[in-house]
């Protein structure tokens, strides 16, 4: 484990360092970039207020994620099994992806409130697409073969999807899953953004408002932690749920 | 008796088989052989049911027409097609699975298979943890297992390497010797089919159809590399008159 992540701990120090020594010899205004010290500093103080938002910010996230990961399983299965609904279905889905973030999360707001509905509604909207593709390509990429062999025993169309579709999109979930769990996070801190009561959104809000950016950049650390844990917890459900060498 | 009749396939306007008529045996083996194209997999798939062309024709069994995919028969393709995710019993145990065996049958129906079939001690494994002889060696037991009267194997050794494949063709006339059963193999290769059938059907192609039907009079004892030297001479000659 260590050795494969000794290229980026190096890499970062090093950055890490740069940065340091950049805004303390150019003596660069904390109030434009504080240095990482400082950034510690302001996390350390602040990591009571930072904890519960990151707590607020993760339970919206973790929310919208499930449900926009048991639609879009539910949605994919459909669309499977009705090819004809997939190509009435998909162009909306894709004109639904290019709606920009900044003008759908304060018309959330608009229409559902600070309450949970629109931030996780904004999470479902923003991550449902990846996934359901993800789960439509790994669908198709069965071998033939063994959609064959299940056919030549006399399997129906859901066996087949179950005992041979399903396994076999497994890889391609697992992608699309790291790809919206990525977006989860963003999307709930935009949501955030335009208006809540909690959350990390509104505390770099609120941090920008009063000229701090070392607890913006603090903020944004906690982001980024909160982001790999949810691509870690996706990593571990990988590896528990894994059966045999050689299926990815 | 399992018994084609009149089978035409077409895939558009083109004629892949014109015609095909063929009776198999309850036992023995009946090897198709051609040139690549001549429509031998199209008639297997057929027989399987996952045919995904136009075709015309009747099966039937011991006399009565059958709607394909049937109980009747099963099919072993090309490749071993051993579900990665499952283990090696869960592989050989998946037609009595999809057959409606609940787990726990389906794992006794095979589990006395695995020591006859050289795989002992491998049920939990997974595929890629098998060698390609063993790989090939549990895709036959889940074809055996289903305990169908007619088997269709599609150039069952075709990814093996030349070694194992010779092995393989030994091992698989033993394991039908036990259990005599109907079976229907396509192959390219002439010593495979030279060594393991009992009847070899010579097709042509464009359109597809049978040219010739040899009996391999030899014992399977019998059958070395000399005594099957002037049937191999003659097999070829037929493939190539027609390629020509």
């Amino acid at each position: 484990m260590l050795p494969r992540l000794l290229p980026v701990l190096i890499l970062a120090a090093c950055l890490l360092a740069g940065w340091e020594a950049w805004c303390r010899i150019a003596e660069v205004s904390p109030l434009i970039l504080p240095p990482p010290s400082g950034v510690v500093r302001a996390l350390i103080a602040e990591r009571a207020a930072l904890g519960s938002h990151a707590l607020a910010t993760m339970g919206v996230a973790a929310l919208g994620f499930s449900l926009s990961v048991a639609f879009a399983f539910a949605t994919s299965v459909a669309l499977h099994f009705a090819p004809w609904a997939a190509r009435g279905l998909m162009p909306l889905f894709v004109a639904s992806q290019t709606v920009p973030l900044v003008a759908l999360a304060p018309l959330m707001i608009l229409w559902f409130g600070f309450g949970l509905l629109p931030k996780v509604l904004l999470v479902v909207l923003v991550t449902f697409f990846p996934m359901l593709l993800s789960l439509m390509s790994g669908y198709r990429q069965t071998p033939p073969a063994f959609r064959d062999l299940l056919a030549s025993m006399g399997a129906g169309r859901w066996t087949v999807f179950r005992r041979a579709s399903l396994p076999s999109a497994r890889a391609s979930f697992l992608a699309g899953l790291r790809i919206s769990a990525t977006y989860a996070i963003v999307a709930t801190i935009f949501a955030e953004y335009a208006g809540a009561r909690r959350g990390i959104g509104i505390y770099i809000l609120a941090a920008k408002n009063n000229f701090r950016a070392d607890l913006v950049l603090a903020a944004v650390f906690v982001s980024a932690t909160l982001t790999l844990a949810l691509l870690g917890a996706i990593r571990l459900a990988d590896r528990m749920t894994t059966r045999g060498p050689g299926h990815a | 008796m399992l018994e084609i009749r009149s089978l035409t396939i077409r895939d558009g306007h083109r004629e892949i088989l014109r015609d095909l008529s063929l009776r198999l045996p309850e036992s023995g083996v009946t090897a198709l052989i051609g040139p690549s194209g001549c429509g031998k997999t199209s008639v297997l798939k057929w027989l399987a049911g996952i045919l995904p062309l136009e075709a015309q024709g009747t099966v039937t069994l011991d006399g009565a027409p059958i709607s394909t995919p049937h109980p009747a028969l099963s099919y072993q393709p090309q490749s071993d097609a051993l579900f990665p995710w499952l283990t090696v019993a869960e592989n050989a145990a998946l037609g009595l699975r999809v057959a409606g065996l609940s787990a726990r049958a389906a794992r006794a129906r095979v589990a006395p298979l695995f020591a006859p079939f050289g795989l002992a001690g491998t049920e939990d494994m997974f595929p890629a943890q098998l060698s390609g002889g063993m790989r090939q060696r549990a895709a036959f037991l889940r074809t055996i297992v289903q305990d169908s009267r007619f088997v269709l194997l599609d150039e069952p050794f075709s990814a093996l390497d030349a070694v194992t494949r010779l092995a393989m063709q030994d091992w698989l006339a033993a394991r039908l010797s036990e259990r005599p059963r109907g079976v229907l193999l396509v192959t390219h290769d002439l010593h495979e089919a030279t060594g393991l059938a009992d009847r070899i059907l010579v097709m042509a192609a464009n359109p597809g159809r049978i040219i010739a039907e040899i009996p391999v009079p030899l014992a399977r004892e019998s059958r070395s590399e000399t005594a099957l030297a002037p049937l191999r001479e003659h097999l070829k000659s037929l493939l190539m008159e027609k390629a020509r």
